[in-house]
């Protein structure tokens, strides 16, 4: 896997994964309503979405690692073996049984997972989805050569012994190295497919939502080039996708109601247009020139903010509370920001409000944060003590506050004060190398010259933004960096972002005296089984990570939907942080 | 000695007190008013860019300050017209809030700055350049012709945006300088690469004609050194050609570094250059027209004047080849 590509996948994970909502869902709809809810969903007709994008990123099952194209290609193209439930708020976020008869049952402390595949499923050449399609489909990912970008899930939790460099024996379906081990670790018997784990993993159903434990047929797998020709097993089928131009979705024949209580296709055709230049995407949304029109990006600033202004557009967006955190990862090893008392300073002088009023204001942008869990992942989240809760914290910066943190650390740490306060020194952040970063550092820098600190740049280019900050020797002291749960446990936050020295953690803590025991007590939290002691044992972490401010400023940010007065059945599916595709149809 | 000194035939006439070359010059050039009010205008503009700390303190400005108070909930200027008010004459900067006239000063005296060193070198290469190969002409003409040949014909554009990158690091590791310093460094060194040639075939080929003149026979004639006779015969009779080249490429390389910092490639957020305002300002173009218009206005003075004023001071020095 190049470099690039490893950056693009985290990247993508970071800033477009989704992210499951079990309570507070009520809160997450702020402004507009859903179309059409209680009118009656017609058949038939064209469904245009429109994107300024060139191509889908993947279209492969095993290698799709974003919300929104997840929820995508689930709803018209593949099935998985159990699926988010596709209604509007907190219930959206419950597994249902999708390709299998159950959403899973598991034994021996959720080491072994098992799921009956449910008959009458067929592939768009009507052949029967079978026990060995499900079980060629998994051993996709570990083919890490040709399989790139997808979640790492399957890889990590099945029972495959791991090489000393960390990754999987088993070398995927292509080179079939180490396929014994493979063949023991998932079993098929009948049409039932039972995964051994290598831990207790008690919600191993929800790493299934993704599609890269759907199948995919032996015969028609063309490695690298199924990317762009997937073979579907859903109520659509590809006739046509050129990159650039557009993917023209029309019915898979083959499939049929009764097989699947997760979809409910109306419109006949589904066209998805690429390359459209922002203006002239952002024009037909405006004017409605194109009615049956989803748009899949969102429209830029100034347009936005007339499309939530314009009253007779009201039943045709959505703003949202997204599945995103945006933060300040402080590089706490030795010679970087390794003084508790600076990386204060830095959090009482930073100017929230102004860079919130940068990217969009707190309607269209977020929110200040007072912890790593987002509070729509409900259970896990608890407010925390302390940051932006304590009396001092101003929104706006309190740079009095933030010199008294300083002069502390005249006395606790002397040479990162001498440091961050020299006017020819100073610390250094990391921004990813984009016009509304620029910006930001103004402020940035604004903001600490007021408390007395002094604070220079890196901007490194978005492509390799990532891998850049992955290279312990390259990331600079303070990184602006994002990051979305992938379902609802912190279970995809706490442990990647603070407890692991993997490639996400930012924080370079490893070092840090606390961390051996935060550590333990993640790990611990990690395989527990009692749902609501893991809750409180992520609430204490997210608490210990804020006191020591690993992360500053954290943002809990906000989307936007929009879409053609046309379209019907709109709602948001908040696991997926986008459109319930599988409902949207063309009013007559 | 000086070739220039083309007597007026009122110099016949006792009563006419002599004039210097320099001094029939300066006379050509106060009776030609657009020059004397564009020199006005580039001076007025001139002295902002470097009198900028003083200015600001004056108005008790700051071009590091945010000013959120000017700024509603999604960080556009309150009022109108880019929200100018009498303590933000030319308003704020959309999205940061910091004042729009402190940018402009403060980021004309970075354009000028690379303006002026970048014209003064390249063009004292391309003098030093030009009149050793027109002087010598044979062998160090014909290798040093073809060199400024290749690099006239080079996509130097192109060069400058491909090699930034990697050249300001290697400034920054050598420390010569660091962050927008190296980059500045940079951007100097290639302008000054790429520029010195035009001016060093047109001094050539003055030099060419210069050295079969009788003064310079003479010189030869008496012994003189070629060191002697290009520094005394030659480059005195080549000054007015550089002060007017050096009046028309100023505006050049000023707009040159506007476009190069547009592109990215020159000096880097959080500091300010015409350039870079001017990047920013697109984006925001629909919402506060303002924010364009008023640093496009101001780069178009200060352009637009210093091209004005070279054509005033070619005129002046040079009336043989003036259109009027």
């Amino acid at each position: 896997m190049s470099g690039t590509k490893m950056a693009r996948g985290h990247f993508r994970r970071r800033l477009v994964a989704s992210t499951a909502a079990t309570a507070l869902i009520a809160a997450g709809v702020l402004v507009g309503t859903a179309s059409g809810a209680s009118a009656k969903p017609v058949s038939g007709g064209t469904l245009y979405f429109i994107t300024n994008a060139q191509q889908f990123d993947n279209v492969d099952p095993a290698r799709v690692y974003t919300g929104r194209d997840i929820a995508f290609f689930n709803s018209y193209l593949y099935r998985n073996l159990v699926s988010y439930k596709p209604v509007k708020g907190a219930a959206g976020s419950s597994l249902v049984a999708d390709l299998a008869t159950n959403t899973g049952v598991p034994s021996n402390s959720a080491k072994v997972w098992k799921f009956t595949l449910r008959p009458g499923v067929a592939w768009e050449d009507g052949k029967a989805v079978t026990c060995a399609d499900v079980k060629y489909g998994v051993s996709r990912p570990f083919a890490a050569d040709v399989i790139t970008n997808g979640p790492q899930y399957l890889v990590d939790a099945l029972a495959i012994p791991k090489l000393a460099d960390g990754s999987s024996a088993y070398k995927g379906p292509y080179k079939k190295t180490g396929q014994e081990l493979f063949d023991k670790a998932v079993t098929c018997t009948g049409t039932t497919v039972t995964f051994k784990l290598n831990r207790s993993f008690a919600d191993f159903n929800y790493a299934l939502t993704y599609p890269a434990g759907a199948p995919v047929p032996a015969a028609k797998d063309k490695g690298d080039k199924y990317d762009l020709r997937p073979f579907s097993d859903g109520p659509y089928k590809i006739a046509a996708y050129k990159i650039g131009d557009e993917m023209h979705l029309v019915r898979n024949t083959k499939w049929s109601q009764k097989s699947d209580t997760v979809r409910t296709p109306y419109p006949d055709d589904i066209v998805v247009r690429f390359g459209l230049d922002e203006n002239v995407r952002d024009q037909i949304m405006l004017d409605d020139s194109i009615p049956n029109t989803v748009n899949l990006d969102g429209l830029q600033p100034a347009n936005l903010r007339t499309f939530f202004a314009d009253p007779k557009r009201e039943s045709q967006r959505l703003n949202v509370i997204d599945p995103y955190i945006r933060y300040q990862a402080a590089n706490v090893s030795a010679g970087h920001l390794d003084c508790l008392d600076v990386r204060k300073a830095i959090f009482f002088a930073w100017n929230t409000q102004a860079l919130i009023d940068l990217a969009g204001g707190t309607v269209f942008y977020g929110v200040p944060g007072d912890s790593p869990v987002k509070s729509v992942l409900g259970l896990d989240y608890a407010p925390t003590k302390g940051n932006i809760h304590d009396p001092a914290y101003k929104i706006a910066g309190n740079p009095d506050e933030a010199k008294k943190y300083l002069a502390a650390a005249k006395t606790s740490c002397p040479a990162t004060y001498a440091r961050v306060t020299d006017p020819t020194k100073g610390f250094t952040e990391d921004l990813p190398k984009t016009a509304s970063q620029q910006k930001a550092s103004v402020l940035i820098q604004a903001a600490m010259k007021a408390a007395g600190m002094t604070v220079n740049f890196n901007f490194i280019p978005s492509g390799v933004y990532y891998a850049t900050l992955g290279d312990t020797t390259k990331q600079n002291d303070l990184s602006r960096a994002g990051w979305a749960a992938d379902w609802a446990n912190a279970s995809t936050v706490i442990p990647p972002l603070f407890s692991t020295p993997s490639s996400n953690n930012y924080t370079q803590n490893t070092n840090d005296p606390a961390f051996a025991a935060f550590k333990a007590k993640s790990d611990a939290a990690n395989a527990m089984t009692d749902r609501k002691a893991q809750a409180k044992a992520w609430q204490e972490l997210s608490q210990y990570a804020m006191d020591q401010y690993w992360i500053l400023n954290p943002i809990f940010g906000k989307g936007q939907e929009e879409w053609g007065s046309q379209v019907g059945g709109v709602y948001f599916w908040d696991p997926q942080g986008t459109f319930g595709f599988g409902q949207l149809y063309v009013k007559g | 000695m000086a070739d220039v000194a083309v007597v007026d035939s009122e110099v016949a006439d006792a009563t006419v007190v002599q004039r210097t070359p320099r001094q029939i010059a300066w006379m050509r050039f106060r009776r030609n008013k657009v020059g004397v009010i564009s020199a006005c205008v580039a001076l007025f503009f001139i002295f902002g860019a470097y009198l900028a700390p003083i200015i600001t303190r004056i108005l008790g400005l700051s071009n590091t300050k945010t000013y959120p108070e000017t700024l509603n909930g999604f960080a556009m200027p309150v009022g109108g017209a880019g929200g100018m008010s009498l303590s933000h004459p030319l308003g704020v900067e959309p999205g940061a809030g910091r004042d729009l006239l402190a940018l402009l000063l403060y980021g004309s005296r970075i354009s000028f700055s690379v303006a002026i060193i970048t014209s003064v070198a390249s063009i004292g290469l391309g003098m030093l350049i030009g009149i050793t190969t027109g002087y010598f002409r044979g062998k160090v003409d014909a290798i040093v012709g073809r060199f400024s040949d290749f690099l006239l014909s080079f996509p130097s554009t192109f060069m400058i945006i491909a090699l930034a990158l990697p050249l300001t690091q290697r400034v920054e590791a050598l420390h010569i300088a660091q962050d927008n310093g190296a980059r500045i460094v940079v951007l100097v060194v290639f302008f000054v690469f790429f520029g010195w040639p035009g001016f060093a075939r047109l001094v050539r080929s003055q030099a060419f004609s210069m050295r079969e003149r009788d003064f310079v026979m003479a010189a030869q004639a008496l012994g003189a050194s070629s060191w002697r006779i290009i520094t005394k015969e030659l480059l005195p009779n080549l000054w007015p050609t550089a002060i007017v080249f050096l009046s028309i490429s100023l505006p050049g390389y000023l707009a040159a570094e506007a476009v190069f910092s547009f592109l990215g490639v020159g000096v880097q957020a959080p500091a300010s250059t015409f350039g870079l305002v001017l990047s920013d300002a697109v984006t925001y173009w629909r919402d506060d027209p303002a924010y364009l218009i008023i640093p496009s206005a101001y780069l178009i003075i200060i352009v637009l004047s210093l091209n004005l004023l070279g054509d005033a001071i070619r005129d002046a020095l040079d009336p043989k080849n003036s259109p009027s």
